[in-house]
């Protein structure tokens, strides 16, 4: 296959389960996607839009993301992503895996 | 996880099928995020620039997701594929020239694979044919198929080891069908071949073992089907008919199909006969059936005994002069007969070179035209270098480049090996043809199979990556910012050391198969022009047999038929051998030399039967005494005449005249008296060393079935064939007339593998030579152009015409040495491993050496000459004109 300019790992990876996560609520645009990440954040994180599409196509590939053409909120064509179940299942590993990470950070700073 | 990827390639296929759509939904997912954003941003024009400002490359962006719903190498791979295709079309010469060259390298070798599939490789079409074994007698530096019977019957008798032993046996007889008598091949065999084998007859049906039987009821035949076919034009009617079988009746009971061949591949039979009904009993193949998890070393091991035991019954019931204590030392062998008792196996491949010195032959033209190929394709990417540069400097990556120029050679060597599959398809047939008499005695099966294909395919992509490999590395290495400023051809991604080294390389393998071309075909002349101890011209030899049930019809026959042919006009004699007096070389034999006061001495030698007159026939001079006379007979004394060798070895000084030996034992009774001494002649091959040679006279002994009918003729001997058959036939209508020949045509025959190799290896080298010529016009081509400029300023600085040649030729002639130093040692190398087919002249032959070595050069000199003298009548204006 041909290999796509990754981000760093942690990006990447981070990206992947926020956008799993945000998918949890239902389907949604790549444009809702980024829109919600920005203002759940607190505008703190804001998805390099770049980056995104690449992502979410990947997902899709995956089997972890669903993907339908519907009617935006305004009548535009666009298209929605939804979570399958392959993809409910490694979002509630990544979250796992992402709560023992932050917690164990946590401590270490805590400590020293 | 499997499911995953099966999900992920399905959603590619699908992409794939609707490729357009794909482009259309990501274009309208990309579009819908702009828009959206632009109008959260107040929908103006700012806003949708400032949207794409933020959106990043939104081409890469595309692309990106593209590549992932796309097999990235697929789409890119069909993308070379018809830029490749466009590229050679543009180049036709280059690509003709390109896939020529390796249809003929691959085919060639193509050829020889399928040859060597189709005789070593392909099992028999019988039942389990992994399970068949031979047995062999290996003994004084020996190895023999032909065993004494005893061994077949203790062999039979063992239940443990072998499923099913059956035994074969060789003859030819005269077949009476339809008024007319042939002679005919018969595989004689036990009752238990057909039911080992398992295979069933096309129609009727085949020799069981009740027709095996000593006193079976009716004799029986069963036909091969290119017998049937040829000689009764596969009428079903001939099933049950009777025909006659050297005078005696039989009935046809079975055809076999056509894939049937028996067991040995070289060897197609007429028709197969019962072992019961065999009159002179000799040796048999053995073979048999191993039982499911016998080993071959087992059955080794437990069969030897019983091999040994039937020695002893050999010796005990056989009047045969074995040489006992050899005898009884000899082993049993074991073989796998999964492919047959192929006779061509042992002649092409375990026994002889033929096969192996071909295949090196091939290997030598492909690794030619690689070499070529890469030359000429560096020369090409040195005409390319500035589209290479400008792809480099906009950013293709150098893999990329590199993946594109090897599409195209990869596309060159299949092409290339596609058409030599093709070329093998009669290629094959032609070698064959060159291997054997009668290419339709051999069943070989030359379907197109896998491994053919498979062979092909990897000899193809062997070849690309051989020759494209490099000019591509070599191409893409080009630094980008240098070739678009200069023009492309001043910094040139031929890099000169590296092509000459390679053309030189190319010379010297060229030279190698000159220098091949040389021996073979100066052996084959020697061969030709061999002194063969008697005269070739006009000498027939024609196989008879005669049809009389006891010696003394046999003998009337025989005197009555050379009297015939004597005054048949044409003739200028006539005489009778048991073995033609060359090709089949008489039987190996001992004789004991007596010796006054001393015990017998042992003597090995080969012998012949011949009638009076048959030296005088022949054209063997004889030395001293004298011919056998018809005073030669029975109750007579017993002569032989020896040859010279035969005086030479066993009575150096002596005069071998009136000199007594034995032929049965030392204290055997019936002594012959030297009469004559003969001179040595070939008897066997051309190539066979001088060996002692004895000859009886036929009117000594009881008089044969069969002998050979030697003719010396006036004229073209095909003028009296007729005239011979007519007497024959009307002597007795049951005489078989076998085959007809003259010298000539015998020698041709044993001369077929060398006139092979000298045809081949001449027509290789012609090709090596061409391609040599066009590499070498290649490279000096490409260097005068280089150096127009400086040749400009050489001549208008006042340099003679000769001397701008001798500037550009001084560097071909330095390759054309270097190519030699190179071929000469490489061919004295490998020209030990033909050393012994050569005949008359070393494998270091030097006026062969020197006269490849001219033509080559010559061939070089000429190819390089056109384009040098082209730079030495160049004007200076014009060549400094051109920048």
């Amino acid at each position: 296959m041909g290999a796509p300019d990754k981000p760093g790992d942690l990006v990447q990876g981070t990206l992947d389960m926020l956008v799993l996560k945000t998918l949890a609520r239902g389907a949604m645009h790549g444009y809702g996607i980024a829109e919600f990440i920005q203002a759940t954040s607190d505008n703190v994180l804001r998805v390099e839009e770049g980056a995104l599409y690449p992502a979410l196509h990947r997902l899709e590939l995956r089997g972890l993301l669903a993907s339908e053409w519907g009617a935006s909120e305004n009548n535009r064509r666009a298209k929605y992503y939804r979570l399958t179940a392959a993809g409910r299942k490694q979002l509630a590993a990544e979250s796992e895996h992402w709560g023992r990470m932050t917690s164990a950070i946590a401590l270490i700073m805590e400590t020293a | 996880m499997p499911l995953k990827h099966v999900v992920a390639v399905w959603l590619r296929m699908k992409a794939i099928v609707h490729r357009r759509r794909l482009d259309r939904d990501l274009d309208d997912e990309l579009a819908f995020h702009l828009a959206m954003r632009a109008q959260q941003q107040g929908g103006d024009p700012a806003a949708h620039a400032a949207a794409r400002r933020q959106f990043g490359n939104l081409a890469r962006i595309r692309e990106t997701c593209r590549a992932l719903w796309t097999f990235a190498i697929l789409e890119t791979l069909w993308q070379d594929l018809r830029y490749g295709v466009r590229t050679l079309a543009k180049t036709r010469a280059f690509s003709l020239v390109a896939i020529l060259s390796l249809a003929l390298g691959i085919g060639v070798n193509a050829a020889l694979f399928s040859l060597a599939d189709a005789m070593l490789l392909r099992a028999l079409p019988v039942r389990n044919p992994q399970q068949l074994v031979e047995f062999v007698r290996a003994g004084d530096g020996s190895l023999c198929t032909n065993l004494p019977r005893p061994v077949f019957q203790r062999f039979r008798q063992d239940r443990d080891l072998l499923s099913d032993v059956f035994a074969i046996d060789e003859s030819t007889l005269a077949l009476g069908a339809g008024g007319v008598t042939e002679p005919a091949t018969a595989h004689v065999v036990s009752g238990s071949f057909f039911p080992a084998l398992g295979v069933q007859p096309l129609i009727g049906r085949t020799i069981g073992p009740n027709d095996d039987l000593a006193g079976a009821a009716h004799q029986v035949a069963v036909l091969s089907y290119p017998f049937w076919s040829r000689r009764f034009g596969r009428d079903p009617s001939i099933l049950g008919a009777t025909v006659r079988l050297s005078g005696e009746p039989v009935t046809v009971i079975g055809i076999m199909p056509p894939q049937f061949f028996g067991l040995d591949r070289g060897r197609v039979p007429d028709l197969w006969i019962p072992l019961a009904a065999e009159r002179e009993a000799g040796d048999l193949w053995v073979l048999g059936r191993l039982r499911p998890g016998i080993s071959i070393a087992r059955a080794r091991l437990q069969l030897s005994p019983l091999f040994h035991q039937a020695l002893e019954d050999e010796l005990q019931s056989s009047s045969r002069g074995w040489d006992r204590k050899a005898f009884l030392s000899s082993r049993l062998l074991v073989n796998r007969a999964t492919q047959g008792t192929s006779g061509v196996r042992w002649d092409y491949w375990d026994y002889s070179n033929t096969l192996k010195i071909l295949i090196g032959l091939t290997a030598l033209v492909l690794l030619i035209a690689c070499a070529n190929l890469a030359n000429l394709l560096m020369a090409r990417s040195a005409a390319r270098s500035r589209e290479i540069g400008i792809r480099l400097a906009v950013g293709a990556g150098r893999w990329r480049l590199v993946r594109q120029l090897m599409t195209e050679s990869l596309l060159l060597s299949l092409t290339g090996g596609a058409l030599g599959l093709l070329a093998a398809g009669w290629g094959h047939r032609l070698v064959l043809g060159f291997l054997v008499d009668e290419p339709s005695g051999v069943a070989l099966d030359f379907q197109l199979d896998y491994r053919l294909l498979a062979f092909c395919l990897a000899l193809s992509v062997a070849t690309g990556l051989l020759f494209g490999l490099m000019p591509a590395l070599r191409a893409t290495r080009a630094e980008t910012s240098g070739v678009i400023y200069q023009a492309g051809r001043q910094r040139g991604a031929w890099n000169m050391p590296v092509a000459k080294g390679l053309l030189a390389f190319q010379i010297g393998l060229s030279m190698m198969l000159l220098i091949g071309a040389g021996l073979f075909a100066r052996s084959l002349r020697n061969l030709a022009a061999a002194d063969l101890g008697f005269a070739r011209e006009d000498l027939t030899m024609m196989d008879v047999g005669a049809a009389g049930k006891t010696p003394q019809a046999r003998r009337r026959f025989w005197k009555e038929l050379t009297g015939r042919v004597a005054r048949l006009p044409g003739v200028r004699s006539v005489a009778l051998a048991g073995d033609a007096v060359f090709g089949n070389g008489g039987w190996n034999q001992t004789v004991w030399i007596e010796r006054p006061g001393q015990p017998a001495q042992k003597a090995d030698v080969s012998d012949n039967l011949v009638s009076p007159g048959f030296f005088a026939t022949t054209g063997i001079p004889v030395l001293s005494g004298r011919e056998f006379s018809e005073q030669d007979r029975e109750n007579a004394p017993l002569v032989a005449l020896v040859n010279q060798t035969f005086a030479r070895r066993f009575f150096a000084n002596e005069n071998p005249l009136g000199r007594r030996f034995g032929s049965d034992g030392p204290a055997s009774g019936d002594r012959y008296q030297i009469a004559g001494v003969v001179g040595d002649a070939k008897y066997g091959s051309v190539r066979e060393r001088p060996r002692a040679m004895v000859f009886y006279p036929m009117w000594q002994e009881p008089a044969r079935t069969g002998m050979v009918l030697h003719l010396r003729t006036a004229g073209p001997p095909a003028a009296v064939n007729a005239a011979i058959q007519r007497q024959i036939e009307a002597l007795d209508g049951d005489a078989m007339i076998g085959a007809i020949r003259t010298l000539p045509q015998v020698l041709h025959g044993e001369l077929r593998e060398d006139r092979m190799f000298a045809t081949l290896a001449g027509f290789f080298a012609l090709l090596a030579l061409a391609l040599g010529a066009i590499g070498i016009y290649g490279i000096v081509a490409y260097r005068v152009e280089r150096r127009t400029a400086e040749i400009g300023i050489r001549v208008a600085l006042g340099a003679q015409k000769g001397a701008v040649l001798w500037l550009i030729m001084r560097e071909m002639l330095m390759l054309l040495v270097a190519g030699s130093a190179i071929g000469v040692p490489g061919a004295l190398l490998v020209a030990r491993l033909v050393k012994s087919q050569l005949f008359g002249l070393d494998p270091w032959d030097p006026l062969t050496i020197v006269s490849a070595t001219t033509v080559l050069f010559a061939a070089g000199v000429l190819a390089g000459f056109v384009p040098a003298s082209r730079a030495a009548s160049l004007q200076p204006t014009q060549a400094l004109r051109s920048d």
